[in-house]
């Protein structure tokens, strides 16, 4: 059961009706769990036409269902595997306002993870892209990330899908990752890591995080120092400083990570904690951004928070 | 009677309830394990059972023996079955009270009339009686203890108010003491849980077992009724192996096992992993229960989901210091 993961090129709320309605029917028809997130004014449209029927459909409104691409992964298998054994239909029309270019890319980028994520869930996935309105950039990456492509009511396989591993290394080649000088440094080399945990807690709390993201940073920012020192190589450390609005939190070790970290690492959502990549997949939940670099010069891992 | 006081005043905090038992103020406790108990201590221990009463009040004894302190002991039970005492302990009871080290005193001598009935008076004197001596035998410290569930369990149980007068003049006596501390011992299970707060509102100080482990960073404190661990400060790493350590001990021969997490500020990623590795050898109808999470702790849970904690178990919420020292 592989997922139908389908691109819906659309111009108006009319023919964003014309495809999502029957689309949603055809998911009750065949008994499966039905829900729609999508975009104002496309989701009151979509109930006022649904609503004489009353159908068993969830509706969520895109702009809380799209806040983090990480969480947004998790929440969509955590609705599959709360329907299981039925399978999900689900109208998933993503946000794209608001975003930076950094931000925009991981959002291009959850899109080919749906891919894998859901692969043998047997789910069926719409997901509508407003051509009138999104950047042209936007629009020519839905054709790449999504295998099926519903166009001027065509609906048929996207030729220029690209698998989401090599989709994910791409993403990655552009990265920069410089670091400015005069970044505050902590050197790690006891296994004890409370003095990182003030050192970080300490740096959140004047950048004026809020308590509890401090503390998510704080978390993440251990997590990756522990794993730097059960299989990184010394001398390793931890660099703070600040980008315009954003604090950033890296930790870097002397090793080679072998056979290095994939374009997926830490994006599947592990089943349990006793999974393995349960531990980078959380720090990427506790933070906004995780940016990992494997050179020959060392292994970098990139927190940022805003 | 001396009670060899240096200060003319109480040197902990006003009393926090009048006699009536009305609420003063809200109740101002110090906390300590049981050999942090120090001269001018009124302290109070309600435990569980036995296990947990023996673990306070046998080191109480114990520590007072082995450091040139007096202890006296308030009980009709035979000194060899105390807490503390006896061979399996390796104590020469004998020896103690030849020396007047250990003074253990029956309920008649030391505080009931010539009918057998509770005289509080009896009690504060008798224990003036063997500070005082204590003082002119040179002990440095004298350590009381007795159990008063009886007074308040037995088919003639005692007026409540009479139990508070005593704890009360006790109180004062040992406070401003530099000599004389006690723990107060009562089974939770005697009396109603408002008679229960209303004499632990008598004390200043609540007694609890010596942690299992405490390095600063980490503390972990059995707990009893429900078993389990109460774990303070921070879990990271460095503390994995301990903690895994105190926990599979813990867990032995036991049912459910509850976390204390009311006061842990920190828990690291690794260590959701022990927690829910340790899990999977546990019965599945016996998850382990984690009580009175704190929220940064609770937050970290519930962004992985507790689905992909399987074994784990969310406890009772946060409470409020009401039940402290009472369970």
């Amino acid at each position: 059961m592989t997922i139908e993961h389908r691109a819906f090129l659309y111009r108006d709320v009319d023919e964003f009706l014309e495809v999502t309605v029957p689309f949603l029917k055809s998911g009750l028809e065949r008994d499966q769990a039905v829900i729609a997130v999508a975009r104002e004014p496309n989701l009151t449209a979509l109930r006022d036409v649904l609503a004489p029927e009353a159908p068993p459909i969830q509706y969520f409104d895109s702009a809380e269902f799209y806040r983090h691409p990480v969480h947004t992964l998790r929440d969509y298998q955590t609705v599959v595997k709360q329907s299981a054994p039925r399978t999900v239909c689900a109208l998933a029309e993503p946000v794209w306002d608001g975003w930076d270019e950094r931000q925009t890319l991981e959002w291009i980028r959850y899109e080919s993870l749906i891919n894998v994520v859901f692969d043998g869930s047997g789910a069926r996935s719409l997901c509508p892209y407003d051509t009138e309105t999104l950047p042209p950039r936007v629009v020519a990456e839905a054709r790449r990330t999504h295998p099926w492509l519903v166009d001027s009511g065509h609906s048929g396989p996207s030729g220029e899908y690209i698998d989401p591993v090599t989709f994910g290394s791409g993403c990655d080649r552009g990265l920069r990752f410089d670091r400015p000088r005069d970044a505050d440094y902590l050197p790690i080399d006891g296994d004890d890591l409370h003095a990182l945990r003030s050192f970080v807690g300490e740096r959140a709390g004047k950048h004026g995080l809020a308590k509890q993201r401090a503390q998510n940073l704080v978390t993440a920012a251990n997590e990756v120092a522990a794993n730097a020192l059960q299989h990184g190589t010394p001398p390793i450390g931890l660099w703070v400083w600040q980008d315009g609005a954003d604090l950033i939190c890296e930790i870097g070790d002397n090793g080679f990570w072998r056979p290095g970290p994939s374009p997926l690492t830490g994006f599947i959502p592990p089943d349990s904690a006793l999974q393995r990549g349960f531990g980078l997949w959380t720090v990427r939940l506790l933070v906004d951004l995780m940016e990992l670099r494997a050179g020959w010069d060392g292994t970098f891992v990139r927190l940022r928070v805003r | 009677m001396r009670w060899a006081s240096k200060f003319p005043a109480a040197a902990y905090a006003e009393p926090i309830t009048d006699l009536d038992g009305q609420a003063m103020e809200k109740p101002w406790f110090a906390k300590r394990p049981v050999s942090g108990v120090r001269p001018g201590d009124h302290g109070w221990l309600a435990y569980s059972g036995s296990e947990e009463r023996d673990r306070v009040i046998g080191p109480f004894v114990q520590e007072g023996l082995q450091t040139n302190e007096k202890v006296v002991y308030v009980t009709d039970a035979p000194p060899e079955r105390l807490p503390g005492l006896g061979t399996r302990h390796h104590i020469n009871v004998d020896a103690y009270r030849r020396a007047g080290q250990l003074r253990v005193i029956s309920r008649q001598d030391a505080c009931l009339d010539r009918y057998g009935g509770f005289e509080p008076a009896r009690m504060v004197d008798t224990l003036g009686r063997e500070v005082d001596k204590a003082f002119d035998q040179g002990f440095r410290a004298v350590r009381i203890t007795t159990d008063y569930s009886w007074l308040l369990n037995e088919p003639r149980r005692s007026d409540l108010g009479q139990v508070l007068g005593c704890e009360h003049r006790v109180g004062d006596a040992v406070s401003p003491s530099t000599m004389a501390m006690a723990i107060c011992q009562i089974d939770r299970h005697a009396c109603p849980r408002d008679e229960l707060i209303a004499l632990r509102d008598t004390h200043e100080v609540l007694v609890e077992v010596n942690p299992e482990f405490d390095d600063g960073i980490l503390k972990i404190v059995r707990t009893f009724e429900p078993d389990g661990l109460r774990v303070e400060g921070e879990l990271d790493a460095a503390r994995h192996a301990v903690f895994a350590e105190k926990l599979t001990q813990v867990s032995k021969d036991r049912g459910r096992v509850h976390l204390d997490f009311s006061r842990l500020a920190f828990i690291d990623l690794g260590g959701l992993h022990l927690l829910a590795r340790h899990a999977t050898v546990l019965p599945a109808s016996e998850p382990l229960v984690l009580d009175h999470l704190a929220p940064d702790v609770e937050s970290v849970i519930e962004m992985v989901g507790w689905h992909r904690l399987p074994g784990l178990t969310r406890g009772t919420e946060r409470v409020l210091s009401d039940s402290e020292g009472i369970g």
